[in-house]
């Protein structure tokens, strides 16, 4: 247990001292401040725009903007900040492989189990601060301008996209105890979210599949209902177990 | 026997790397462990360490066998391996602190380990990230990580080969320092390394230990009867060369034969009737270069 946390530690100061925090907290909170920006902005900019349109005949007709806006422009900048927290954390195992780092502590007897947990676990706590970081800020600029209540399960559509992170985070572990290089592992982990993607347009799956967590947008505007996200979060809870256990089995035999 | 290693086998792909080596390193010993690059030091001890799988073979330390992956004996071991690579973000002080707290060493305990530790190699008063360490500084840290938890076997991997003459010295010099408190096994291709500091080694050629020993028994052992001459010109060595066929010619004026070929008396007396004019003829002492040369048949 008391290595455990050592390494988790060891873990935060590198984030800390490598500058990635840095980057994770400044892209996140610029995502977050973006939502309600857009969502502000964009009825401005069509009415600017609206003069030079009527003038080659179009009629631009302006709607004034709502927190149901601001929670669009969330669910679609989101999946970036994801792709960006990949980015910066997913060579958080295939960096030690190749400067050897790992071995040195691998060999003073530490378990390797441990380095597992602590780097799984420090990349669940990290996407979870960064979500709610902007998770937060978005909210908290809706609240102030507009009304947050028009959206309707928003803490659920929340949680079931932060899941789907977790889903992701639980790929990157198994794929980092497989492979060797950092952009082996992030080809994979793109390739199986790819594949999803592709599967979601099969109708009948797309309620078991993973991805289906990040229809925050539609669970949001009433055209899907809670109940249909059952399925999709039993089976991400239980991939994520799988990909973490399967991740130590196969980093317990993984040849440094 | 701290270790003991039988019939060790490993292949990369159709590369047989180890063919059945066999080697023993006995308590409190300075091991040399020497073979040229590619012979299969690294693959050795990194079996030892259970990060390599072997084909087949049984290593065993303090006893205890040595399994792959996760594997127990690595208590007794402290391990520096060729290119030590440590956390460039941390301070050598953090560095050896995070060694202390993985290995669940008390706090007091590890903060005196640590001061002790940064003494002996000379890192005591650097304040900077290991980010900016030179090859020599990260060896040595090498070394103090290795030692940390008092490990009865100290395995290190060509600790001297990419440094200065300083410091090779300086790495040297800690080796033989920590001979009291542990078994030190070193690899190396550098036999005056070797010869300066070892109590044991052994060979590594082909796969297999060609040979194995107390240093001083396998000086005796081939402590040979070999003169060497050296004369002014290069034909006074073909005329010696022409009288005594047995003697070989070296290089640069220079041959060797043996006593028990050839009467040294009988070739100063050529020497003295021929009129060649010699530079120097002495005993020749083994050194490991001339035994290494014996062994690897060159
Ligand atoms: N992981 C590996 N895959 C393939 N070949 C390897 C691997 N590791 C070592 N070798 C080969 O095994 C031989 C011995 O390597 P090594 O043990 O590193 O030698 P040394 O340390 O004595 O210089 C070399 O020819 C090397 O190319
Ligand atoms: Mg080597």
């Amino acid at each position: 247990m008391r290595a455990t946390i050592v390494c988790i530690k060891k873990e935060m100061t590198e984030q800390v001292r490598s500058g990635r925090l840095v980057i994770l907290g400044m892209v996140f909170v610029l995502f977050g401040i973006m939502n309600p920006a857009v969502a502000k902005l964009t009825p401005w900019l069509l009415t600017a725009m609206a003069d030079t349109m009527a003038e080659t005949g179009m009629t631009v007709t302006v709607s004034d903007p709502t927190a149901l806006d601001s929670w669009a422009q969330f669910y679609k900048n989101i999946p970036m900040a994801l792709i960006v927290f990949v980015l910066v954390e997913g060579a958080i195992f295939t960096r030690e492989y190749t400067s050897g780092t790992m071995i040195l502590s691998l060999t003073k007897g530490l378990k390797r189990y441990k380095v597992v947990v602590s780097k799984a676990l420090i990349l669940i706590l990290l996407w979870t601060a960064c979500f709610i970081l902007c998770f937060g800020i978005t909210y908290a600029y809706n609240e102030y301008y507009w009304d947050n209540s028009v959206a309707g399960s928003l803490a659920f559509s929340a949680f079931c996209w932060w899941l789907f992170g977790i889903f992701v985070i639980g790929l990157l572990v198994l794929f980092s105890a497989v492979l060797r290089s950092g952009m082996a592992v992030l080809g994979a982990c793109g390739a199986v979210v790819f594949a999803m993607s592709l599967a979601n347009m099969a109708k009948k799956i797309t309620e078991v599949l993973p991805i289906y967590l990040t229809e925050g947008q539609a669970l949001i505007c009433g055209r899907v209902e809670k109940g249909s996200f059952t399925a999709a979060i039993a089976i991400s809870i239980a991939i994520s177990f799988i990909c973490m256990a399967a991740a130590v089995l196969v980093f317990n035999r993984k040849q440094l | 026997m701290i270790l003991h290693i039988d019939g060790l086998y490993k292949s990369f792909g159709d590369k047989e790397v180890l063919k059945g080596l066999c080697m023993d390193v006995p308590e409190k010993s300075v091991f040399g462990f020497i073979g040229k690059n590619g012979a299969g030091k690294t693959t050795t001890m990194k079996t030892v360490l259970g990060l390599i799988r072997p084909d087949k073979g049984e290593i065993r330390v303090n006893g205890e066998k040595v399994t792959y992956g996760n594997t127990a004996t690595n208590r007794y071991i402290g391990y520096l391996p060729d290119v030590p690579e440590f956390y460039p973000f941390m301070t050598a002080r953090e560095y050896l602190t995070f060694c202390g707290e993985v290995t669940g060493m008390e706090k007091k305990a590890m903060e005196s380990r640590t001061d002790e530790l940064l003494e002996l190699v000379g890192l005591k008063d650097e304040k900077h990230r290991i980010k900016g360490f030179s090859r020599g500084m990260k060896q040595r840290l090498g070394i103090a990580q290795a030692l940390f938890g008092r490990p009865k076997l100290l395995i290190c991997d060509e600790p001297t080969s990419a440094l200065d003459p300083v410091g090779r010295r300086e790495v040297l010099d800690i080796l033989s320092a920590v001979r009291e408190q542990t078994t030190v096994v070193f690899s190396t291709h550098i036999l005056s390394d070797v010869e300066k500091i070892c109590t044991d080694v052994a060979f590594i050629e082909n796969g297999v230990i060609s040979i194995s020993g107390k240093l001083s028994d396998i000086k005796k052992r081939y402590r040979n009867d070999k003169y060497i001459l050296e004369t002014e010109t290069p034909e006074g060595i073909c005329a010696v060369l022409k009288a005594f066929p047995s003697a070989k010619e070296s290089g640069g004026n220079m041959l060797t034969f043996s006593e028990k070929d050839e009467s040294v008396k009988e070739i100063m007396l050529f020497l003295v009737e021929n009129d060649i004019s010699i530079v120097k003829l002495e005993k020749a002492e083994p050194t490991l270069e001339t035994l290494f040369l014996e062994v690897t048949g060159k």
